[in-house]
């Protein structure tokens, strides 16, 4: 990227008139909007004056060029004075000083626009009607409750994402259980009942929305705490919407994990296995010391995504209560009763949010299997 | 071709090494050394086992038990029998080489022994227990019996030396400092001194194929089985390989092998397997077998192997 950038402007390449000609209309059409109050230019009318007509110089040469072209189609190549090697050198940096000028209009007009706006928008005494100026003010006006929803989304997901985790690395072993020649009756009962529950539980929580299994999670903990006699205000200090929302992002996220981890761990060479039995290891001491490791090392790039799904899912979490950015947003929309343009700062968050996940997890998955391994000559 | 070269001069250095200090632990591998000369020289087993007679201990007395004794031994795939009843023993320190077509049955026998494949009925007497019993205790006795396979099997998330530490040390038959101390013993005397330290997916398949001897040897097996240890090799390669099962063999070792290696077959074993169609279809030594097979489908199938 940034060699191609140093490129554009040290070696001689074809876009010169074309490419510069339209980043200068650009110029010429933001010199002609109206200037802003805190524009620097506006105290200087005259250089704007030069700046503008320096633009316009340059695209009636632009012009002249293609007309030139145009007429000496044919012998172009050799008869054109823009061929020349030092016009074309000229021309070139004279292209670079274009978009000098055109990138002090956009500094001038939409940079100092924008503060202008910020400024007036935070200290409007009203909501103001245009949307840009309507969503600065209340993000202004509201940014404590969109902190505290964002930190608290960041909370639900990564700490749900961690707990699944290490619920699924449980679960997934009563999953994959199987009976073995040399267990004996209780030792098969249990891989039966180990192996069955992690089925059933997977089945019910992949096969129902989140929404609902928090509403069963939050009432149901609310009314078996209500039943030992607490009261309302009590429960509300152990058994916190938070609190509820976390035990049900973690169970949710713990059945696809372990999906997850299942399909590492069934992609190890069966030939591990039979290696390790080989030797006389038990099928348990095969699992932990030589399929497992190489199983959740599979797993890693597809369990990351699982941080990233949770970022987003936890917004359904909202409606017991949770005061994630979903419920800032809706108490923000709520306050100034204006929908579209606090919704669209949610997205843009939650974008944030996720492409920051996703850049953090792809470092780290990379240090953790990318390490490319360490290749030796043959031996004899 | 070159690599092949270099475990030879390798050998070489090793014997000279061993004269010079022959008085000390070392004969064993000098006797080691004689028989693979002689053995390559093309002189027949019999006449090696009269040169070195403590190199193979007691296979000679016949009254011995056998070690590994299978009786009408059934497996079935779905519709397909794969082997059809089969009785077969092994004495302690014979070489015995099983050959046939493919899909006579030679790997599934051989997987039965340590039950990696469960038999549908028969048994197999390893050390006064049948390992195809319903409850015995495979795993115990699996550890007296190491495996090498086709595909290698290294474990991928370890390096060289803590393959051959692994079940050692997990199944507590030693320290931790006395199964690195047998690993790197195997290793060096596999010819992978340099490579204690490199993950073992960085190897070469012949590479590969050693340190499994020498992870199986760590866990001081009574008996080897080999599953076809060359078949996924590189022919230049295969010459490394066989090496050390010569060795091995040469040290008393007491060997199943599957091979498609009809030359390591003849010059190595004591008995020659020959399976088809899921029987034992002939067996005898190895002059027997190569050079006088009763057998017509014998015939047909070395006739095969050996026109080329």
């Amino acid at each position: 990227m940034l060699g191609r950038i140093a490129s554009f402007f040290k070696d001689d390449h074809r876009y010169v008139f074309l490419g510069t000609s339209a980043f200068a209309l650009v110029g010429l059409w933001l010199a002609m909007q109206p200037r802003t109050p805190s524009s620097f230019l506006a105290q200087s009318y005259a250089l704007e004056v030069v700046l503008y007509y320096l633009l316009v110089a340059w695209l009636v040469l632009s012009a002249v060029a293609l007309v030139n072209k145009l007429i000496k189609w044919r012998d172009y190549g050799t008869s054109s004075p823009f061929v020349r090697e030092s016009l074309r050198r000229m021309v070139r940096i004279a292209s670079y000083v274009m978009w000098a000028i055109v990138c002090v209009f956009i500094v001038d007009r939409l940079g100092m626009g924008l503060v202008d706006l910020v400024r007036t928008s935070t200290q409007a005494s009203s909501n103001p009607t245009d949307f840009l100026s309507s969503t600065v003010y209340m993000l202004s006006k509201s940014s404590s409750i969109f902190a505290t929803g964002i930190i608290t989304t960041i909370e639900l997901a990564t700490f749900g994402t961690i707990i699944a985790f290490f619920l699924a690395l449980l679960m997934v072993f009563l999953r994959i259980q199987e009976i073995d020649r040399s267990d004996n009756d209780f030792i098969r009962f249990l891989k039966t009942v180990g192996s069955g529950f992690a089925k059933l539980y997977s089945t019910v929580i992949r096969g129902t929305p989140m929404m609902i299994q928090g509403m069963i999670i939050y009432f149901a903990g609310f009314g078996v705490l209500r039943g030992t006699g607490m009261s309302v205000s009590e429960i509300g200090a152990i058994w916190s919407t938070f609190v509820a929302g976390l035990v049900t992002i973690s169970l949710n996220s713990t059945a696809y994990m372990m999906e997850v981890l299942r399909g590492g761990i069934e992609a190890v060479d069966s030939g591990q296995t039979e290696a390790a039995r080989s030797l006389g290891l038990s099928q348990w001491q095969a699992m932990m010391k030589v399929v497992f490791p190489q199983g959740v090392k599979n797993a890693v790039p597809a369990l990351s995504n699982e941080l990233v799904i949770n970022i987003k899912d936890s917004s359904v979490l909202s409606v017991i209560g949770v005061f994630d950015l979903m419920f800032a947003t809706t108490t923000v929309a709520g306050i100034y009763f204006k929908q579209s343009e606090i919704y669209v700062v949610a997205a843009v968050c939650y974008l944030i949010l996720t492409m920051t996940a996703t850049w953090l997890l792809n470092k780290l998955s990379r240090r953790l299997t990318g390490a490319a391994p360490r290749t030796l000559p043959s031996s004899n | 071709m070159e690599e092949l070269q270099q475990t030879v001069s390798q050998q070489d250095q090793l014997r000279e090494t061993t004269q010079q200090t022959q008085a000390g632990e070392t004969t064993q591998q000098t006797q080691a050394g004689e028989t693979t000369q002689q053995t390559q020289a093309g002189e027949t087993t019999q006449q090696t086992q009269a040169n070195t007679p403590d190199a193979q201990p007691s296979h000679d007395n016949q009254a011995a038990e056998p070690l590994i004794r299978i009786e009408n031994l059934r497996k079935s795939f779905g519709d397909l029998e794969v082997l059809k009843d089969i009785n077969f023993e092994v004495m302690p320190g014979e070489v015995v080489s099983i050959i046939g077509a493919s899909g006579s049955g030679k790997s599934t026998l051989l997987r039965c022994i340590n039950l990696l494949e469960v038999p549908d009925s028969g048994h197999v007497w390893f050390h006064g227990s049948d390992l195809a019993g319903e409850r015995t205790n495979v795993n115990e006795l699996r550890e007296s019996i190491g495996m090498v396979f086709q595909s290698f099997n290294l474990f991928n998330n370890k390096n060289v030396l803590d393959n051959c530490t692994l079940a050692p040390v997990t199944l507590k038959k030693c320290s931790k400092a006395e199964a690195e101390e047998r690993g790197r013993r195997h290793l060096t005397a596999v010819g992978l001194a340099d490579f204690i330290d490199a993950p073992a997916t960085s190897l070469s398949g012949g590479q590969k194929q050693r340190v499994a001897i020498a992870r199986a040897l760590c866990m001081e097996p009574e008996i080897m089985l080999f599953d076809e240890p060359t078949s996924a090799l590189d022919p230049e390669i295969v010459g490394e390989v066989l090496n050390v099962m010569r060795d091995l063999a040469a040290e008393g070792m007491t060997m199943v092998v599957v091979t498609h290696e009809m030359e390591f077959a003849r010059s190595v074993s004591d008995r020659v397997v020959f399976m088809d169609a899921g029987v034992i279809a002939e067996q005898g030594s190895p002059e027997d077998i190569f050079g006088n097979p009763r057998e017509p489908r014998t015939r047909e199938f070395l006739a095969r192997y050996l026109g080329e």
